[in-house]
């Protein structure tokens, strides 16, 4: 048997014998796919030095603003028109519960919540980068309502 | 043998170990009798092939696998088959087979036969190098499996999934890994301190595309497994996410959140042409391809609550239809191979999310497992078995069931792991 180890393509081949009953005839070799790793090192985007620090927290599956956080936002409007040329991010999160991919979105309309309100109140929308990390950044580890009402949340800065 | 018995379906909690635990809390009522001789040759092939075939096998749930120890000679003194002895021990098939191994290369063949017909079906060889022990052996329970059910096997086909490492200082490293369908031969594709979310197989088993937040960004990137090298889909400063790829590989489905929203696009890979698919006040994601690449899934929030609907691309300005009912949270579904059904993360009254499956002839969701948060479900290519991400206490880890009812585990070697992908068939 003269053969290539180095087959990186598998073969089948079906011979079917022609005696009365049929045998399944088949030879084939395994794949050998080559795999190479990647590592990312660097760190995400650098950080303007800090104007608002703020964080506003919503309901189970919502992306309304609650009373509370209005308060919290009226805030960042006074510092917004004292500083008109500052850029705030707008970071959403969820908490654990539910899809990855849909917690991702439901952290975007949180941000956008927040956006919409600080428009409305006379902030320029260039002002304003929103952006989600879903479930991915817990504030708070751990399975159970005071945790998940904490990871609810848009950080404003 | 009977098929499709989901009714039977029963998934249990399993104690966690260190490797793949495998434990069939039930398996099929009717499983093929098996009687398999350890291959002659040299006992350091012989015995990890041998124990490979046998997990292979037993994953299915639809083997039953005569007890090492009881087994019989192959042959008579005349040198025929002893077929009449296999027969009272009740077995359906026999296999047994040779090893031979070089410095550089290892053979292995194997003969199947049908004791009822007294004839032998099938008779076969796999090569490979001698570090492939594991695949050579994926290999064989394949065939095993396709001669004897009639259905493809999955033992050589890849899992893809996210692993996580928490480190003292809560400093997180993400790894986007790449193991075999049992769990072994573990690589890591991508490691990051940012989050790698939402990987997806390209439908070749070259390529994978997931997203990772490295700039800050949720981003979609493609990288070949083979070479490493890797891209980002858009060079825009829009968040993009839930890649999926369409079965000829030419397309990736996304969800660009060009205007704040999430709506879906489809990407033509050649040349980079975006094609919006959705256009509403809700949020549209979790895009998923049919398997002729005729339809998509997606989940919506239009109806108030995330829900699932269909997408017929070849009709020109088709509407989504709604296709989930029961409940107020279906998410994240996926077609199953043959487009009999779809299957899906649900939420049931009780609040706790589960892995349910609609078939759809059939006007009632099944709910397929029972732990708290369950996520992430993927099929198996020949339909056969489900992997899904389960948190058991605050770990998460994957678990598996086939259709006939043996269920497994997958803890991680460290860290939480989830997001399981299934790759293709593969040989």
């Amino acid at each position: 048997m003269n053969k290539s180890t180095n087959t990186f393509f598998s073969l089948t081949m079906l011979i079917l014998l022609s005696a009365c009953s049929s045998v399944q005839v088949t030879e084939e070799s395994v794949s050998n796919q080559a795999v190479a790793g990647v590592s990312i090192s660097q760190k995400s985007s650098a950080t303007q030095a800090v104007l608002a620090n703020a964080v506003v927290y919503f309901e189970y599956d919502q992306y309304t603003l609650t009373s509370k956080s209005i308060q919290a936002l009226k805030g960042v409007v006074g510092l917004m028109k004292k500083n008109p040329k500052i850029t705030l991010s707008l970071e959403g999160h969820a908490d654990e519960r539910g899809t990855r991919e849909y917690n991702l979105a439901l952290g975007q309309r949180r941000a956008e919540s927040v956006a919409n309100y600080l428009i409305a109140n006379g902030i320029k929308r260039n002002q304003l980068v929103s952006k989600s990390y879903g479930e991915e950044r817990p504030l708070s580890l751990g399975s159970n309502d005071s945790a998940w009402s904490k990871n609810r949340r848009v950080e404003i800065k | 043998m009977k098929k499709n018995i989901l009714l039977s379906l029963l998934f249990l909690p399993l104690a966690c170990f260190g490797e793949l635990f495998l434990e069939i809390t039930k398996g099929s009522d009717d499983p093929f009798k098996v009687a398999i001789i350890p291959f002659a040759g040299a006992a350091k092939i012989s015995n990890p092939l041998h124990e490979v075939i046998r997990n292979d096998l037993n994953r299915t749930g639809e083997f039953s696998l005569l007890d090492t120890k009881l087994l019989l000679p192959l042959r008579l003194e005349d040198g025929d088959i002893n077929y009449q002895d296999w027969s009272l021990l009740g077995m359906d098939y026999l296999v047994a087979g040779t090893i031979l191994n070089g410095q550089s290369s290892v053979d292995v063949n194997y003969d199947i036969y049908d004791i009822q017909k007294r004839k032998k079906i099938r008779s076969s060889k796999v090569f490979g190098l001698p570090s492939q022990i594991r695949q050579l052996a994926h290999y064989t329970s394949d065939g095993i499996y396709e001669s004897i059910s009639g259905i493809k096997g999955i033992a050589s086909t890849k899992l893809l999934y996210v692993n996580q490492i928490k480190s003292a200082k809560l400093n997180s490293n993400y790894r986007l890994m790449l193991a075999d369908s049992d769990g072994a031969n573990e690589k890591t594709l991508l490691s990051s301190s940012e989050p790698i979310i939402s990987p997806a197989w390209s439908p070749d088993g070259q390529k994978v595309a997931y997203v990772s937040f490295e700039t800050g960004l949720a981003k979609v990137y493609i990288q070949d497994i083979a070479s490493g090298k890797r891209e980002s889909v858009l060079s825009n400063d829009t968040q993009i996410s839930s890649p999926s790829w369409s079965p000829d590989g030419k397309y990736l489905s996304l969800t660009l959140y060009q205007d704040g929203n999430a709506e879906i696009y489809i990407l033509r890979l050649h040349d980079k042409t975006l094609t919006r698919m959705t256009n509403q006040f809700a949020i549209d994601t979790e895009s998923s391809w049919s398997p002729k690449g005729n339809k998509i899934l997606f989940t919506s929030g239009r109806s108030g609550s995330p829900q699932i609907y269909e997408l017929n691309l070849r009709k020109l300005n088709s509407k989504a239809k709604r296709i989930s009912f029961e409940g107020t949270y279906n998410a994240k579904a996926a077609y199953l191979p043959n487009e009999e059904g779809i299957i899906f993360v649900h939420r049931s009254s009780d609040g706790l999310f589960h892995i349910a499956m609609k078939y759809k002839k059939e006007n009632f969701i099944r709910i397929l497992t029972e732990a708290k948060m369950d996520e992430s479900p993927s099929v198996a290519p020949n339909g056969n078995m489900v992997i899904y991400g389960i948190t058991e206490g605050d770990q998460s880890m994957l678990a598996g069931f086939s259709l006939s009812g043996a269920s497994f585990k997958l803890p991680a070697s460290q860290g939480e792991v989830r997001e399981p992908a299934w790759s293709n068939f593969l040989r």
